[in-house]
């Protein structure tokens, strides 16, 4: 049963419950042409769940500093309905 | 001065000339209270993601300025008595710029239209300065032949 429960939480951590984990790049620091805005809610879409929740970084592999930004914008887009608070992205 | 972005979501079934006289109020009262409009951006009507007003499509405006942050109040305070304007969100750019370069923003803003309007036609003046070409090369040929035929 105790083996049991450690591979359930393994699971549920995304299967990241390794030594090695791939090493993610920021698609951001890598190209510096992107830019996070809140009027482009097609970029934006990559980067919310098809519930319209915000991806978590550690999936996603942006830096600190981008999903920070991503979050500010994702969050303004909703204000001004590019981007819907609950349910599918129209884009 | 600070340099402002506001985008605003207007009623999609209003008719052109409210529409037009709400965008010329807009734009006057940026004018009246000393701020400097560098852009006015109008993307149409586009579908909204979730209901506001009940209404599923508006007609959304992006218009950049300078000003203060009086001129903001101003502006927001006639778009909410506003009944033809559904939602609007201000964005703080950037803290100091001056007048020269906002005016400079427009100035360039004007060039690049300028200059894509010019390109646009030089793209149809070739085709047109092709047709007389032929024609007079037609025209030569016949005077030439009469000219032999008189020798």
């Amino acid at each position: 049963m105790y083996n049991n429960n450690r591979t359930q939480q393994g699971q549920q951590g995304g299967g990241k419950n390794r030594f090695y984990q791939r090493r993610k790049i920021c698609r951001f620091c890598v190209d510096k042409d992107l830019n996070i805005d809140y009027k482009t809610p097609k970029a934006l879409r990559q980067f919310i769940t098809e519930r319209g929740k915000i991806i978590p970084r550690r999936i996603t592999g942006t830096c600190a500093k981008h999903q920070r930004q991503l979050t500010v914008a994702v969050k303004q887009s909703r204000q001004i309905a590019l981007l819907p608070f609950v349910g599918r992205p129209m884009y | 001065m600070r340099k402002y972005e506001t985008v605003f979501i207007a009623d999609p079934d209003l008719q052109d000339k409210v529409r037009i006289d709400l965008y010329e109020k807009a734009r006057n009262i940026i004018n009246k209270e000393g701020g400097i409009l560098t852009g006015f951006d109008e993307w149409g009507n586009k579908k909204l993601a979730y209901e506001i007003k009940k209404k599923l499509r508006g007609n959304y405006v992006c218009i950049t300025y300078g000003g203060s942050g009086s001129l903001v109040k101003e502006l927001e305070r006639n778009f909410r008595l506003n009944d033809g304007v559904l939602k609007f969100m201000t964005i703080l750019l950037s803290d100091d710029v001056t007048a020269e370069q906002l005016e400079k923003e427009v100035q360039d803003a004007q060039d690049a239209q300028d200059e894509s309007k010019k390109a646009a036609e030089t793209v149809k003046e070739p085709v047109k300065a092709d047709k007389p070409e032929e024609e007079t090369s037609v025209e030569a040929e016949k005077v030439e032949e009469t000219e032999v035929k008189t020798e």
